[in-house]
């Protein structure tokens, strides 16, 4: 059994501003701890023991869900899987956001960890990265020397690796409007263990020419299938233009499975992805035809 | 490292503890304070059995550190009897048999608690994924959900 952590500092600022003047002075040093439910397991596993603890949860200011036409969603680095599953505007607009969302850990788990901690711990199956990926959303990044915005296909540097430095947090993360006429999904398939983590994870949207019936294009990423998660882009390019046909779809499930770099069960893993890619577009696709 | 000091309400009563930062809740409850009714088990997040109640929302101890629950309002299993009238949930756990071991059981009941609280009138559906962060190693969970069910009957009539 694992239950004692290794000492360390502890702070609690209650604003933006004072969380990256603590970071400024402590850098690498120093962990922010958000839900706790991806680092307070790495420090009793020993994998990492900071000197620091910058506890941000109470910071009001990155709590909300705010949408608008224009810009789009915007969700502070706060809130918690719980929260936005069960949004109603991101049920509504960004399905497979809350779909994802409501995939991670158990109710428990989902009331503590935040959309924020998920993205930053940065793991190969992180749940809620496929989803963000094919929304185009992009990460609020402060320190403080200002603000920055890196897009979701930039964040991610290796496993467990972000562009972001130690002393920076991130403080939203921003979704564009889904295109007019496009249907989007996450579909997974689990390890058979007490957590259930996600071995592949696909997550696809599909822009429509309702005029043509043609598919105008489609955004596909993967989880689970290499160092982190990506954009199939070889498979998205046989999509655009084209009629989703049984066979299209068997040459794009073929060509995803192809750009996948598993660690691991790396077969299983190739042949889960073009099923899963496969039941995916089946399934977007008869929603829009 | 220097201990600070966390104030939190435990179970209707003000609490003022000098900890060092790195203590979890769970250590605290069960160490500190002997309310050995919150039970240890993975110690990650896995199972449930450390689950207590923070402003009435289940929540895992064992990867809460104390020091952030300042101010909250935690109850315990220790909190829900009164006197000795156990809690309808409590009652209805006993009756239905959904006891063995017991090692899950504060754990399943604090979280059946906030359910019914939310939702007085849960689906068998509802209940079983309300629960599904709590681990039984013993019961196979069937007489667990009827249990909470039951408790829910119970509670519609008044009995909380
Ligand atoms: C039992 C269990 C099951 C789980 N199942 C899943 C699952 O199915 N899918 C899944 O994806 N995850 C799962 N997880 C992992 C975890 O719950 C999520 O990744 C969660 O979203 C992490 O958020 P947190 O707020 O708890 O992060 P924390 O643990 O507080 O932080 C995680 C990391 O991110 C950093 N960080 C947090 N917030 C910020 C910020 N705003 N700016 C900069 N850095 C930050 C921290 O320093 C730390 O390195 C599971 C965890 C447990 C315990
Ligand atoms: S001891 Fe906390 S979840 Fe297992
Ligand atoms: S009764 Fe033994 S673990 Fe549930």
């Amino acid at each position: 059994m694992i239950t004692t952590l290794k000492s360390f500092q502890y702070f609690h600022p209650n604003t933006v501003e004072e969380a990256v003047q603590i970071l400024n002075k402590y850098g690498d040093r120093a962990k922010v701890l958000a839900g706790g439910t991806d680092l307070i397991p790495s420090m009793k596993r020993q994998k990492i023991a900071p000197q620091y603890v910058v506890y941000i949860n109470d910071i009001s200011q990155l709590k909300h869900i705010d949408f608008g036409a224009e810009e789009g969603l915007r969700i502070g680095a706060l809130v918690s899987h719980h929260s936005i599953a069960s949004s109603s505007i991101i049920r509504e607009k960004f399905q497979l956001l809350a779909k994802a969302c409501n995939k991670v850990g158990t109710p428990h788990v989902r009331r503590m960890g935040t959309i924020g901690g998920n993205i930053c711990m940065a793991g190969p199956s992180q749940d809620t990265i496929p989803a963000l990926l094919v929304l185009e959303a992009q990460m609020k990044v402060v320190s403080l020397q200002g603000e920055r915005i890196i897009p979701v296909d930039e964040f991610f540097t290796g496993p467990f690796q972000t562009a972001i430095t130690g002393e920076e947090i991130v403080t939203e993360i921003q979704i564009p409007c889904p295109p007019s006429d496009s249907v989007a999904d996450y579909q997974w398939v689990t390890k058979r263990t007490v957590v259930d983590e996600t071995l592949v994870g696909v997550a696809a949207l599909l822009g429509m020419d309702l005029d043509r019936g043609v598919c105008k294009g489609a955004r596909i990423a993967l989880g689970s299938v290499g160092p982190k998660p990506f954009r199939a882009r070889e498979a998205e390019e046989i999509i655009k233009g084209e009629k989703l046909e049984s066979k299209l779809i068997e040459a794009v499930a073929q060509a995803a499975a192809e750009e996948t770099k598993p660690r691991s069960r790396a077969d299983y893993r190739r042949r889960e992805v073009g099923l899963l890619v496969k039941s995916t577009l089946e399934h977007l696709w008869s929603q829009l035809r | 490292m220097s201990k600070e000091i966390a104030r939190f309400t435990i179970n209707g009563r003000e609490c003022e503890l000098l900890i060092e930062p790195c203590t979890s809740l769970l250590e605290v409850l069960r160490d500190h304070l002997e309310l050995t009714g919150t039970k240890s088990s993975c110690g990650v997040g896995e199972c449930g059995s450390c689950t207590v109640l923070i402003d009435n929302k289940p929540q895992l101890s064992c990867l809460t550190l104390a020091i952030t629950v300042q101010g909250k309002n935690i109850v315990t299993i220790e909190g829900l009897a009164s006197g000795n009238n156990l809690h309808p949930i409590q009652q209805a756990f006993v009756d239905c048999g959904a006891v063995q071991c017991g090692f899950c059981t504060p754990g399943m009941i604090l979280t059946a608690k906030a359910l019914l609280d939310d939702n007085p009138n849960p689906s068998r559906d509802e209940v079983k994924e309300a629960l599904s962060g709590n681990l039984c190693r013993c019961t196979g969970y069937v007489k667990i959900v009827d249990a909470v069910l039951a408790a829910a009957q119970i509670m519609k009539k008044g009995g909380a």
